[in-house]
């Protein structure tokens, strides 16, 4: 794209709302990507949740959607409430605060090389899903810059569950990946039936009860949420 | 109070109102941070009544130490005054000198200003002074690629990396100041600048241990005047990055848009104000962080550079 057509009106307040939310949820995710304490990137994961759920708000008000507004309100409830009330008590236990080992120096990268990594990542990310030019409803910009964010987001997520060696970091990224898939969906397709918008909410209940397990067995058998105990095997 | 004042005046005006009003921002944020804290804090004034102090007294300069030595303090500050000719301070028409140079040959200014500071403390050969400048350069040239970033936002956005056009664009409409891209290069630049004047996270302010010191470390071996150039150049350093932050991105509001002596008024007072809301928020940020570990800087320069990468991204698109 050439500087010039780069050079343009500012898109609308809306827009630029809907954008700016959208980049700060990939910002959250990157903030999960380096936090090195389960327990802050559960407080991250939920504050990237409410994110998702105003931006339906903001995107039912400017396209006029009513069925938005309940969706929000019901992703808030599932998202910033119970899926992070769940992972506290899985990751916490009996013990309340305190950090379940195996979770903090599960990072293969130090903080600064990981962002980097997740610079490059979300680079790729972003620019294949511009060259797409997926245009959205009522000719606006939202769709090209939010989907590319949402398509960054979902390769930081895996980045994330590539470089942390612990179940509960993986636990959240993949749980922000599906953050990422709503915030695709959303800004492309948020004329979506109720019915089936709701469908993709409780798919993540299904990876909530399977992480849950994941997370309860290994921590019954290992005595830690490493993941470096499963390179051996064990008869 | 219609009456014009000519434009060189103006011009001279702006870099006066950098120049006196320096250190009085720097005595609100101390007074802000001691209140803060439980303690009444030192007077407002108090940064002049040092610097009254320090002219007055006797230089002595380090055995071995060259003419460069004393120069350094001297070419600092005549960099720094020059900077406030390049940027809207009090009008947010454009000044005759405001075309000199553009956002880049600022920055230029400034890391010249920092870099004869630095290659004097070099010159004394006290081990504290040398590590401090040695730090100071290593990591304003981590922190150099997210000022360009910045700018290459700047650019993509007006076209220009002009300052003025800046301002006038955040300006122009309400839209422009909810876009992510002007929103994150603001975010990154003000990470910058908490590290450009040795605020925290990056370094304590007010330290007095030598080994946690990044840039007060520099002005060691300096005494009397030019010890006092040092620190007023410091100061100058800090409400010129605080322009740049309110004048150019966040509030390019109540800048003077005529001659009238009135408006001009106005604007010093404005910029006055603006520049202590930023040290005041610089204030609280450094009454609720921890300074953060030496190796752990460059994380600190790391998120910056992510928010400078992503409004790049951002525009790229078309959506920023």
């Amino acid at each position: 794209m050439s500087l010039a057509s780069a050079v343009q009106a500012a898109p609308g307040v809306y827009e630029g709302a809907a954008n700016a939310i959208a980049a700060v949820m990939l910002l959250l995710e990157f903030g999960m990507l380096r936090q090195a304490l389960a327990r802050d990137q559960v407080r991250l994961y939920a504050a990237q949740s409410a994110l998702i759920s105003v931006l339906a708000i903001v995107i039912a008000a400017d396209r006029n959607l009513p069925d938005l507004y309940a969706l929000a309100g019901l992703s808030a409830a599932l998202k910033v409430v119970g899926v992070p009330l769940v992972l506290r008590r899985l990751l916490g236990g009996a013990v309340g605060d305190e950090e379940t080992p195996g979770v903090a120096g599960s990072q293969t990268l130090t903080p600064a090389t990981a962002v980097l990594a997740g610079i490059v990542l979300a680079a790729f990310g972003f620019f294949c899903f511009g060259a797409l030019g997926i245009r959205g409803p009522g000719n606006g910009s939202t769709p090209a810059t939010a989907l590319a964010i949402a398509a960054a987001m979902m390769l930081v997520a895996f980045g994330l569950m590539i470089v942390r060696r612990d179940v509960a970091s993986q636990a959240i990224g993949f749980f922000s990946l599906e953050n990422a898939i709503s915030l695709a969906a959303l800004v492309v397709a948020s004329g979506l039936p109720l019915i089936l918008e709701t469908a993709f909410l409780f798919d993540l209940l299904v990876a909530v009860v399977v992480f849950g397990m994941l997370i309860r067995v290994h921590r019954a058998r290992a005595q830690s949420l490493s993941t470096t105990d499963l390179t051996r095997l064990r008869g | 109070m219609s009456v014009a004042l000519p434009i060189p005046l103006i011009q001279l005006l702006q870099v006066l109102t950098v120049a006196v009003g320096a250190p009085a921002v720097t005595g609100v944020i101390a007074k802000v941070e001691a209140r803060l804290q439980g303690r009444r804090g030192p007077r407002l004034l108090q940064p002049y009544y040092d610097l009254a102090k320090l002219f007055r007294k006797e230089a002595l300069a380090p055995e071995g130490a060259s003419w460069f030595f004393l120069a350094a303090p001297v070419i600092a500050v005549a960099a720094y005054l020059t900077v406030p000719l390049l940027i809207p301070v009090l009008t947010s028409y454009p000044l005759p000198l405001g075309y000199m140079g553009d956002i880049l040959g600022g920055g230029f200014l400034l890391s010249l200003a920092s870099f004869v500071v630095a290659t004097a403390a070099l010159e004394t050969g006290s081990p504290y002074a040398q590590l401090g400048s040695s730090r100071a350069k290593t990591f304003s040239a981590i922190t150099e690629p997210v000022v360009l970033f910045v700018v290459f936002t700047v650019a993509l956005l007006t076209g220009t990396d002009l300052p003025y056009a800046l301002a006038a664009t955040v300006r122009s409409n309400a839209g422009q100041i909810t876009r992510p891209a002007h929103l994150l290069a603001s975010a990154a630049l003000f990470m910058v600048i908490l590290h450009e004047t040795g605020r925290i996270p990056v370094e304590t302010h007010t330290g007095t241990s030598e080994f946690g010191m990044i840039e007060e470390a520099r002005a060691f071996e300096h005494s009397g005047p030019y010890f006092a150039l040092l620190k007023w150049g410091s100061q100058l350093k800090q409400l010129i990055l605080f322009t740049i932050l309110s004048d150019v991105f966040l509030a390019p509001w109540g800048l003077a848009a005529s001659q009238r002596i009135g408006a001009v008024a106005l604007a010093i007072v404005a910029l006055l104000a603006k520049a202590t809301a930023v040290g005041c928020v610089v204030a609280v940020i450094d009454n609720s962080f921890a300074k953060l570990r030496l190796f752990k800087i460059t994380e600190f320069v790391a998120g910056a550079f992510l928010l400078a990468v992503l409004g790049v991204f951002t525009l790229y698109l078309g959506g920023g």
